[in-house]
């Protein structure tokens, strides 16, 4: 039985002439993992911007359980909105005049930070460091720290493992994974690495010029008779 | 004649686009104060940020602020001395420096260099926090960026100058004294007693208001040029510039605007 969580239905968004995101239409089921995927500029960041509610889209709707429309919301509904997140952007977002334990406070304000960091992988000692002390790689497992941190009802990773070496890409698919099958989160994660989809992915949106190009569950995507799709896979291999 | 009549229109057009966007903007910045007012009364404030920002704009800008007032209160004695002596009216230079320094110079001065300072650090850093996406983070982590980056820098801007401006009339007023009694032999007791009989209520403050005024214009216009930055580090630098450049010439337009009402003749 899937519950449906969020509903993007027939969204546009463009940029002065440039159309990227062309009447897209996408459901998000309570407790699934979806990953989406597509080449790059294809909208997937914008698309995951308009879910959280940080861009407004120009046309449709998005549903989030009861709410409707989620553009339409006063700026308090909004702030309470986004809290329901926990967002891992695209080039992590960490605040660069704090260092790591007070960007980590801004998501949850316990004091020990000992468990989340040897999750991601990272050394205790980061914690007094600045973001800008930290290589890209140690700065998006501090921006994965941060999101699951808030202990979200949706999660929403922007290419997790993107700039990761393959043993510690390997470490965060497990740990994302676990969050997906143990914690039951809904997550959404936006990657380029099949390693992810394959490993946590239930279901998969395959992103193309503003659309979804085909949708359809992790396990059967190397079925799929769609050659954009699997020319795209072939691409990333 | 078409010819003439096509330029002609396409003239129109981009006139009436220069002036279309010109309200444009006076109207985002009109929506940015509101927001800013609606925040500040109905949501958390921030001390800790308010205090560190209070340290950078105005504790950190001292050193600025003196040495311009120092040099200000030098010049002006050295220049009304050579014109003052031309018909003997030398006892009058020192109700000219603490005039001019309270009233105009060490206002005016202070907020440039303000600007300069703060308001260009303040457009930057906000710009990077914008386009690196940190401020939609922060909005994602229940934090109101008016009530964390902001209010707190606006309301240090206007505790801090008047602040400062005290300090550089003080500074300025003995850098008149400094020149008159080392260089031009003037009684010291004599030109500190002529600059306190002379020297009204209404000088100062007139002085003191402009400064708060000045110090919301550095702030205000350095918060909202970097948090309408686009773009990349092209974007930060020219939201740079637009903070300085229009702080700046709003202190001046200010500057008029505040002398006329406190002195309408
Ligand atoms: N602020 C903006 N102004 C104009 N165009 C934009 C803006 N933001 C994004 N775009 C355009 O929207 C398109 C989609 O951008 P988006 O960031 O969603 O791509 P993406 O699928 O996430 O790519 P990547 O895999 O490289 O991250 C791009 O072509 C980009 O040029
Ligand atoms: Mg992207």
């Amino acid at each position: 039985m899937r519950n449906k969580k969020i509903s993007v239905k027939n969204i546009y968004k463009s940029f002065e002439n440039k159309v990227v995101l062309n009447n897209l239409s996408l459901d998000i089921y309570e407790s699934e993992s979806l990953s989406i995927i597509g080449e790059s500029g294809s909208g997937k960041s914008i698309l995951t911007r308009c879910i959280v509610g940080l861009l407004n889209y120009d046309n449709g709707s998005i549903n989030f359980e009861n709410l409707t429309n989620i553009n339409a919301l006063n700026d308090r509904e909004k702030m309470n909105y986004m809290s329901k997140f926990g967002i891992l952007f695209q080039n992590s977002a960490l605040l660069d005049s704090l260092n790591i334990k007070e960007n980590l406070k801004f998501a949850s304000k316990q004091d020990s930070f000992t468990k989340i960091l040897s999750e991601v992988g990272l050394p205790h000692s980061v914690l007094e460091k600045y973001p800008s002390e930290l290589s890209v790689g140690m700065q998006k497992r501090v921006g994965l720290a941060r999101a699951i941190l808030k202990r979200p009802e949706v999660l929403i990773l922007d290419e997790p493992t993107t700039g990761l070496d393959p043993i510690i890409a390997r470490q965060i698919n497990l740990l994302i994974k676990s969050l997906v099958r143990k914690k039951k989160i809904t997550t959404i994660t936006v990657t380029h690495d099949m390693e992810s989809v394959y490993e946590f992915a239930d279901y998969v949106a395959f992103l193309k010029n503003g659309i979804i190009e085909w949708y359809g569950k992790a396990k059967k995507i190397n079925q799929s008779k769609n050659s954009s799709l699997t020319n795209f896979i072939k691409g990333i291999n | 004649m078409t010819r003439l009549l096509s330029n002609a229109l396409a003239l129109t057009k981009r006139l009436f686009k220069l002036i279309f966007s010109f309200f444009h903007t006076i109207g985002e910045i009109v929506d940015f104060f509101l927001d800013c007012l609606k925040y500040s009364i109905i949501e958390k404030f921030y001390t800790n940020i308010f205090l560190k920002q209070f340290i950078k704009i105005g504790f950190n800008s001292l050193p600025v602020v003196g040495l311009t007032s120092i040099f200000t209160g030098m010049v002006l004695a050295l220049q009304s001395y050579t014109g003052f002596s031309r018909f003997s009216a030398e006892s009058a230079i020192p109700n000219v420096v603490v005039l001019s320094i309270t009233r105009e110079l060490a206002p005016v001065l202070a907020g440039l260099m303000v600007a300069g300072r703060s308001g260009a650090a303040i457009a930057a850093e906000i710009g990077t926090m914008k386009v690196t996406e940190q401020i939609d983070a922060l909005k994602t982590l229940s934090t109101n960026p008016f009530n964390y980056l902001i209010i707190p820098r606006i309301l240090a801007g206007v505790i801090s100058l008047p602040l400062l401006v005290i300090i550089g009339d003080i500074i300025g007023v003995m850098g008149g004294y400094l020149i008159c009694v080392n260089l031009l032999n003037f009684n010291p007791t004599v030109y500190l007693q002529n600059t306190y009989n002379f020297v009204q209520f209404i000088d100062v403050f007139s002085g003191l208001v402009k400064a708060a005024v000045f110090g919301f214009l550095i702030t205000f216009m350095g918060c909202y040029h970097g948090f309408n930055a686009k773009g990349g580090a092209q974007g930060v630098g020219q939201s740079t510039t637009y903070s300085v450049v229009s702080s700046s010439i709003l202190i001046l337009l200010m500057n008029y605007i505040i002398t006329s009402f406190f002195f309408k003749l």
